[in-house]
């Protein structure tokens, strides 16, 4: 088995005459962690997305466990390997946390219901709210809700998991439980792409952070070189703004 | 705490809005009764003519039902169709669903109905004509198209489907637009394909959004089957025109069309309104 699980080559995007991405070669390892920051309008976000194909690129090639990203066929056998857990959870509102994690395993993976049900109440608990099984997305706080999200995507058993600003979108009180749920996946060895400014969780978890400006990777690091010694200057005025 | 164990609890707990009904049967019901009172009354005081007229009128109720739920279900379909197709991204799908939103919408229903029985023959004859003189392998497809008799009611539920088709596309549309794109995002992201993610998780949500449009549409249907008389379709109006021109009584047998078209409606948006508060659920 090869050791890259993910090749990214060139990879350039513009949305109209905005330059999203410029270029960008990137490889993650198998288990690896890699958080990449980054100013808003960086490209971080879209770089993330092309990776399960939610964006498509201009120019460049993506690789994901040896699967090609240019077929249209390959996209949902990559989809189906990749986990996203987004900024806004988008949960589904009409189905109980319980039946958003089993609905893609049902009709993707067809499994039978009740495999579905016993993966989905598994993931509930480990995500920490197996309480909640019959509860709706309405019903639950902004950390439950991202937990089931988290949970949902892991039912599908990926090889990997991307998070985009898993965090940003939740009260202060609720970050943490989320974290630990994060913590606790780096630490069983899934390889996961993070988007966030979450400087506790990249200290503690990521193997590599990255640093991205103006749809480039301006510094790959070590987090405690990027704390300690970053090299550039728009990583040094970055950094300063996001560490009161 | 929400309460887990009834979800709906979070919907009850929502704050209602002035106008909106209290119980499961609200004030309306007390209306759609008064009229059958009526109607009961008119026929018990003064069986003749009120009895006759509902008696003569009574297949042309359940030709108007039929018309209505028939061409109802056809046009759910066709908007759906409609709908995916204004929102599809190949330009020549969107193109044709848009040209045809457009161009049913600029023709009054009643024109279209009289092109579709009177017309619309006089098309098929030709386009028939032209196969038998083309070759004489066609001689057959081209001799049907001359002999085929336009049936009434196919006619009529055409000409409903076609027209309300249009309308329904623009409900779908704007229902299925209504829905974030993150939910299609996410059910895409899970390996779902379009039409699984469509069907799964967009559709479902959707319905609840477009359910008092469609039901709006609905009532207006089955109104306008009313137009389906100068078709030859003996349907309630129809009935009632032949019954007028025979007894000359045209203030008691138009109260009585009117009496039964307001059961139906006044019937039919109550039950839209009680499926409404069924499928209900918390945001």
């Amino acid at each position: 088995m090869q050791n890259e699980i993910i090749v990214i080559k060139g990879a350039a995007k513009r949305f109209g005459r905005v330059e999203a991405l410029r270029g960008v070669d990137l490889t993650v390892q198998r288990g690896e962690v890699v958080v990449i920051i980054g100013p808003s309008g960086s490209g971080k976000s879209t770089l993330l997305r092309c990776i399960n194909h939610l964006e498509s690129l201009d120019a460049g090639t993506i690789q994901v466990d040896g699967i090609s990203l240019d077929h249209v066929e390959n996209i949902n056998k990559v989809r189906a390997e990749v986990g996203i857990v987004f900024q806004q959870f988008n949960l589904f509102p009409h189905l109980t946390a319980l039946d958003n994690v089993m609905l893609a395993q049902k009709v993707v993976r067809k499994r039978s219901r009740e495999e579905s049900e016993k993966i989905a109440l598994e993931g509930l608990k480990k995500v920490g709210i197996p309480e909640k099984a019959k509860a709706y997305p309405a019903q639950l706080s902004g950390g439950q809700q991202q937990r089931v999200a988290i949970a949902r995507a892991l039912a599908m058993q990926p090889k990997i998991m991307l998070f985009d600003e898993p965090t940003s979108a939740l009260d202060p009180e609720m970050i943490k439980e989320v974290l630990d749920v994060m913590l606790a996946l780096a630490k069983e060895g899934m390889t996961m792409v993070v988007v966030s400014h979450e400087m506790g969780f990249a200290r503690a978890a990521a193997d590599r952070i990255i640093f991205m400006d103006e749809g480039m990777i301006v510094e790959e690091t070590t987090p405690e070189l990027l704390f300690t010694a970053p090299k550039h200057e728009r990583t040094k005025l970055f950094l300063s703004k996001i560490l009161h | 705490m929400p309460d887990v164990e009834r979800p709906e609890a979070a919907i009850e707990k929502r704050t209602r809005l002035a106008h909106e009904p209290r119980g499961e049967f609200d004030s309306w019901w007390f209306l759609l009764l008064a009229v059958i009172l009526t109607i009961a009354l008119l026929m018990f005081l003064k069986p003749d003519p009120f009895q006759r007229i509902v008696l003569f009128l009574r297949d042309g109720i359940w030709v108007t039902v039929r018309i209505t739920a028939v061409s109802f279900v056809f046009i759910l379909v066709v908007g759906l169709i409609g709908g995916l197709g204004r929102l599809s991204k190949s330009w020549i799908i969107h193109g044709l669903a848009s040209l045809y939103v457009e161009l049913i919408r600029g023709i009054p229903l009643l024109v279209q109905l009289l092109f579709l029985y009177f017309a619309f023959p006089q098309v098929l004859d030709a386009v028939g004509a032209g196969l038998v003189k083309l070759s004489p392998s066609l001689q057959g497809v081209g001799q049907w198209l001359i002999d085929v008799k336009p049936d009434p009611f196919a006619m009529a539920v055409a000409g409903l489907t076609i027209c309300y088709g249009a309308y329904m596309s623009e409900i779908y549309r704007a229902g299925i637009q209504s829905i974030s794109k993150g939910q299609m995002e996410a059910a895409r992201s899970l390996g779902m394909n379009y039409f699984q993610a469509m069907r799964f998780v967009v559709l479902p949500q959707a319905i609840r959004v477009i359910l008092p449009p469609v039901g709006n549409e609905f009532v207006a249907l089955l109104k306008d089957s009313s137009l389906v008389s100068v078709v030859a379709v003996s349907d309630m109006t129809r009935r009632g025109r032949e019954f007028m021109s025979s007894s000359f009584m045209s203030l008691e047998t138009w109260s009585m069309v009117a009496l039964l078209y307001l059961v139906m409606t006044l019937f039919a948006s109550r039950v839209v309104a009680y499926i409404e508060r069924k499928t209900a659920f918390a945001k």
